[in-house]
């Protein structure tokens, strides 16, 4: 049993999230939800350091099951959602809530758990724990939050039935082998394997791809506030992770990435609830790592820069993006709200939180000395350079798209949700600061923000993790000068524009986006055929009586105990059709 | 085999027969005695010893042997003769242990829902339902079958009409029970005439070994073959024959629903297999096409409507009684294969449900026993009421969607392996799509007991009020243990559902 | 603007910290702010000059002040592609009629006029 448990490190979270689930004590429960992490992350040391030792299969039922395996890639992934599950856990201390405490640690665990297991259906097994685990932290955000979590739910458990279903398509063609490929070996599964397309989907479902992203800005902002945060950091991030290992170098991506870092700009800029400014700000990095889990083609030139580039930004992404959404978090546990229109001012009364803010913006915005100006500009960099060295245009124009969304990231992340909350005009709310533990786990992840980039052991830290060695060179003066030349403008650019009154005004509005394709027109649909149903009906009169208005109501005819399934008096019924069986089978064993 | 040097020789010997014989006799006497709590230690005392005696055989068939006990020292085909091998031995296995589960959970819930005067002839009843069932496993005689069947179903009508005292609803249920559990016995009686008519033995090896000869034999065959399964599909509430058992479910004592629930349909199916398979062969045209059309279809309509239904019941024990029917779904579907694989997961998935609806008819029991409850609806903060029971149920209920490390995963597992080596790819979408309805009507009660509070009587909460112990013991032996065949006894459990499937093919194959 | 004003005087309830960094909201302050990014702006093109982009890795549009123009004209286009959108995109909050917002705080958007 022991055994079995530390196998995994995933496995221990996961099991002190059962644990709590019993405890009534929150002082126990919160040193779990923080020990946890910290004790995966040891196993995670541990398990690395003899990758062979670590390497366990499970037999259950007759069919083996990697439970774990490490490599680079996962190594990193294992210790970047360890350390975002202590920043979490000394976030939410504050919160006394047993099934926030459950859910989490189990979320985290399948997260964890995820990424290091070895074929596709124990990968199968994570994945709809962490869809059905975070769901939870959904609802806890209050009334408004059901419907938004049943269709997060929906949506995640079709993506796994995708992943299953394309698993069995892969394995059976490759003599029941669901094997993830070798350790260290990226990029193994391709779009012309057979259930490629499936498994593509699946994870592009949970990864956000452009039409399949509605999810992460219908349910994160409806989340509660400690329940965002930590939604932030792991869903997208293990469908990032499995896209890694198996996708990389489908050219694909990268376009698929291109289109994701540019359009959540422009719903970001019209959106009035910050937390959902950020979901859009969320899907527009993951575009930047989808992108290079594109450009990482291990046999051309530049794909273990690429590689090196998505897993290095996810470890800034997973903090900053944290941070951020921790911030705002703050923000709403004082005044109620998260939206621009009610904001305002806000420096004079959380100036910590407005320091923390700022750093996470700059961060996310890539300036220098903060995290992402290293991370994201490997990506970049792969994207310059497999553009010079391939021909044609078409990565230019990938290229110029990453440029267009770096300025664009500074619009909505940089300057967007700092300004309108902490500055523009005085709302005239004043209110305490955040609490200690939320300050701390801010501060916390700032100083990782500039850890990350910090020029003197700071990023060559973050070197020594990623999956391949790295000589990129962040601190060109060329690389700081345009990259400053670049942020330096877009300030310029919004002061002018505020100066001159072209700046928009936040207003409070839903705004529409594809999943109005599900939750407005298909709802319209139903309703239209119900009701031309419902008139055809009536026309023929004789069905009249029958008329069945809505579906789930016929169902509830057939199935339900007063339904026709469901008699409570089949004496007859049940003799007759038990007649009709034997008439069946005679008739089918006469015709055989 | 340490446990079996314990054992006296005559007692494995003869055990088959004891088996059947000491209930039957001791249910009698108990009928005529005037206190329920002897009734009930008298019952107890019987459940241990089969229990232990049934372990026995078990080990010793593990082992590989087959075991034929000839009653009064008759040959057979002339006498009567019992046989246990490693299809049976398990199914005996699980009849004696939940029947001494179900006695130890009796002490109290009898006492609360049944009438003080009919709880001696309860236990009597008890007792020859569970010699029924036991002689119709262990029998090697087809009318025998035929005998110890009418004997547990009529103890059976008895014991759900006594839910009466608790429900009115039982009445009409166990007479619904009654009509079609007649039909189902007499088309078994009739295609038994029928195979007469054809070989002119009733041991069921010899017709075996003539029909073989027969290659399938004539139309009195394929029509006695017709009948069969129609009665005993009847019996083991194939859809859609099923009709007989949400009432017989959900109005009978909770402790004659787990007891039947677990049992009573596994014995029938285990008719069924050694029905088709050794008295009749899949190498018979008529009976392949049966099993790959008719039975499969009716095991897969039976999954998606049986969990369907089960979404829309508002009375729980209802929701689980067509889970059942579902489950039911799972073993054809894997005896529709018609591989080794299927046959294995179909045994498997027996066994497993059987731990498993347990546990969840033991826990609804529970509710009942505490607090009068059997509607969805009031489940609702049930998690702060009878935080044990409701974590029995919990794990009950994740185990029966199949969640991984839990006895449903192992056997749902078992069964997709087996559909993907048929090379039949819908057949697992059926299971997914089946096993998602079921986190849709298990979920629907957990969401309640769990994230709505308690109800309020006159402006106070109600108090928790926990099941007592001896009702917790076996609800909670048997969530453990749907838990442990998930992650320890998954292999073993396996091994036992191979052990049948080579007994079913060890003929010829398909 | 007006409301501005009216809560301007609770200076109570300021944070300590914050206290000496109220200048941030001075109006003088807010009107020139423009001149720190136009100053940096103006001293990092001229570092252009001598930072030269390297020649392996130049793209296309990589010249002189190349990516502060890119910058602005990036920065203006996603800004005043904002009007166009939320009058095409903007709907009432309780659009999908789930959110329990109280009614007295819905903003009617029914046509977008930008108030100058």
């Amino acid at each position: 049993m022991i055994d079995l448990l530390t196998s995994n490190p995933g496995f221990i979270i996961i099991l002190a999230g059962f644990l709590c689930a019993f405890i009534p004590v929150s002082e126990i429960r919160k040193f779990l939800v923080g020990a946890a992490p910290i004790a995966a992350a040891f196993l995670i040391y541990t398990a690395f350091k003899d990758p062979d030792a670590a390497y366990t299969t499970v037999k259950a039922g007759g069919q083996d099951f990697i439970v774990n395996r490490i490599d680079r890639l996962s190594m990193i992934w294992g210790y970047v959602f360890c350390l975002a599950g202590v920043l979490n856990a000394i976030y939410g201390l504050h919160e006394k809530c047993k099934i926030t405490d459950s859910s989490a640690l189990i979320y985290m665990g399948a997260a964890v758990a995820g990424v290091f297991v070895g074929d596709f259906l124990t990968l199968f097994i994570f994945w709809e724990m962490a869809a059905i685990s975070s769901v939870m932290l959904v609802w806890k955000g209050g009334e408004n939050s059901f419907p938004a979590g049943v269709r997060y739910l929906a949506i995640h458990v079709l993506s796994g039935v995708l992943l299953l279903a394309g698993a069995i398509i892969y394995a059976r063609s490759n003599g029941m082998d669901f094997t993830m490929g070798e350790p260290g070996e990226y990029g193994f599964l391709g779009l012309d394997k057979p259930g490629g397309l499936l498994l593509f989907l699946a994870m592009g479902i949970k990864c956000g791809f452009p039409f399949l992203h509605n999810w992460i800005q219908d349910a994160y902002p409806k989340a509660s506030i400690t329940g965002t945060v930590i939604l932030s950091a792991f869903t997208t991030k293990l469908a990032l992770y499995a896209l890694a290992r198996c996708y990389a170098g489908e050219d694909i991506l990268i376009y698929i990435g291109a289109v994701m870092t540019c359009f959540p700009v422009f719903f970001a800029v019209i959106e009035n609830d910050l937390r959902r400014v950020l979901s859009y700000s969320l899907n527009n990095q993951l575009g930047f790592m989808v992108c290079g889990i594109g450009l990482a083609d291990m046999s051309g030139k530049f794909g273990e820069l690429a590689m090196n580039g998505v897993a290095a930004h996810l470890a800034a992404d997973v903090i900053f993006k944290g941070l951020l959404f921790m911030s705002m978090g703050a923000v709403m546990l004082r005044t109620g709200t998260a939206k621009a229109s009610e904001l305002g001012g806000l420096f004079r009364s959380m100036p910590y939180t407005t320091i923390f803010c700022l750093i996470g913006a700059g961060s996310i915005a890539a300036f220098p000395l903060l995290s992402a100006f290293v991370t994201k500009s490997m990506i970049l960099t792969a994207a310059l350079d497999t553009a010079l060295y391939a021909e044609g245009y078409s990565l230019w124009v990938v290229y110029a798209m990453l440029l267009f969304a770096s300025a664009g990231v500074m619009e909505h992340s940089g300057i967007k949700v700092p300004f309108f909350t902490f500055f523009a005009h005085d709302s005239g709310k004043r209110v305490q600061e955040a609490p200690w533990n939320m300050l701390v786990a801010m501060g916390l992840a700032s100083v990782l923000c500039v850890f990350f980039a910090f020029p003197w052991g700071g990023y060559q830290f973050l070197y020594s993790l990623l999956p391949f060695e790295s000589t990129y060179e962040p601190y060109t003066g060329n690389h700081v000068v345009t990259q400053m030349q670049l942020l330096f403008a877009a300030m310029l650019a919004f002061a002018l524009l505020k100066k001159y009154g072209m700046y928009p005004d936040e207003r409070r509005a839903e705004i529409l986006d594809f999943d109005w394709t599900y939750r407005r027109f298909g709802k319209g649909i139903a309703k239209w055929i119900d009701a031309m149903w419902a008139r055809l009906s009536a026309n023929v009169g004789v069905l009249r009586k029958n008329a069945i208005e809505r579906s789930g109501r016929r169902l509830y005819q057939m199935f339900s105990p007063a339904g026709t399934f469901s008699e409570s008096t089949p004496s007859g019924i049940a003799a007759v059709l038990t007649g009709g069986m034997l008439v069946l089978l005679f008739i089918v064993i006469y015709l055989s | 085999m340490d446990f079996l040097s314990f054992m006296p020789e005559w007692l494995i010997t003869h055990g088959a027969a004891v088996l059947v014989i000491m209930p039957l006799l001791l249910g009698a006497i108990t009928a005529i005695l005037p206190s329920e709590r002897l009734a009930w230690f008298v019952t107890l005392f019987v459940t241990v010893f089969s229990t232990v005696t049934a372990f026995a055989i078990l080990l010793v068939i593990f082992g590989g042997e087959t075991q034929l006990y000839k009653m009064g020292g008759w040959d057979p085909p002339h006498g009567i003769a019992y046989v246990i091998d490693g299809l049976n031995a398990p199914i005996i296995f699980l009849i004696c242990s939940m029947a001494l589960l179900t006695t130890l959970y009796g002490l109290k819930s009898v006492v609360a829902e049944v009438e003080p005067k009919k709880r001696a002839p309860f236990y009597a009843a008890f007792m020859l339902g569970m010699a029924g069932l036991l002689g119709m496993v262990v029998t090697g005689d087809a009318f025998n079958v035929f005998v110890f069947l009418e004997v547990s179903s009529i103890s059976t009508y008895v014991l759900v009409a006594m839910g009466a005292s608790r429900d009115r609803r039982a009445l009409a249920a166990s007479y619904n029970y009654l009509i079609l559990g007649s039909i189902g016995a007499t088309f078994f009686v009739i295609g038994l005439g029928f195979l007469y008519m054809e070989t002119g033995t009733l041991n069921m090896a010899d017709i075996g070994g003539i029909l073989r000869n027969l290659d399938g034999g004539s139309r009195v065959s394929m029509v006695a073959f017709g009948f069969i399964t129609v009665g005993l599909g009847l019996k083991l509430a194939m859809f859609p024959l099923h009709l007989w058992l949400p009432g017989a479910y959900a109005h009978a004592p909770t402790m004659v629903t787990v007891f039947l629930a677990s049992t009573a349909t596994k014995a029938a199916l285990y008719l069924m297999l050694r029905f088709t398979f050794t008295v009749f062969d899949v190498s018979f045209d008529y009976v392949f096409t049966v099993l790959t059309f008719i039975i499969t279809g009716l095991g897969c309509a039976a999954m998606l409507l049986g969990s369907l239904s089960a979404i829309f019941q508002t009375d729980a024990r209802r929701t689980l009684a067509y889970s059942s029917i579902a489950q039911v779904g799972y073993m054809l579907l894997g005896v529709g294969m018609l591989t080794a694989m299927g046959l294995t997961a179909s045994y498997v998935h027996v066994l497993n449900h059987a731990v498993i609806k347990g546990a969840l008819f033991f826990a609804l029991g529970a509710f009942w026993y505490r607090y009068g409850i059997t509607r969805t609806e009031d489940f609702a903060g049930l998690g702060k009421m009878m935080p044990w029971t409701m974590g029995a149920f919990t794990l009950g209920g994740l185990s029966l969607i199949g969640v991984p490390l839990t006895a449903g995963f192992i056997s749902k597992l078992q069964l997709a392996r087996a559909a993907l080596d048929r090379g039949w790819e819908w057949a697992v979408v059926v299971i997914m799509v089946s096993s998602i309805l079921a986190i849709f009507y298990i979920g629907r009660l957990l969401l309640a007991a769990y994230f709505q509070s308690p109800p309020e009587i006159d402006g106070e909460v109600v108090e928790r009020n926990e099941a007592p112990l001896i009702i917790l013991i076996p609800m909670w032996f048997l969530a453990l243990l749907s838990i442990g065949i998930g992650i320890y006894y998954s292999d073993f459990v396996v091994q036992l559902g191979q052990n049948a499937s080579d007994v079913l093919l060890q003929g010829d194959r398909p | 603007m007006a409301e501005e004003h009216t809560h301007m005087h609770d200076d109570d309830h300021i944070h300590p910290l914050s206290r000496r960094f109220l200048w941030l909201a001075d109006e003088k302050v807010v009107k020139g702010f423009f001149w720190l990014p136009a100053i940096g702006l103006a001293v990092t093109v001229a570092l252009g000059l001598y930072y030269d982009f390297p020649e392996k890795h130049k793209a296309l549009w990589d010249f002189f002040g190349s990516w502060g123009l890119i910058g602005f004209m990036a920065y203006s286009f996603v800004v005043f592609s904002a009007k166009p959108l939320f009058a095409m995109l903007a709907r009432q909050e309780n659009y999908y009629g789930e959110e329990t917002v109280p009614e007295n705080i819905i903003e009617p958007v029914v046509e977008v006029h930008h108030h100058d």
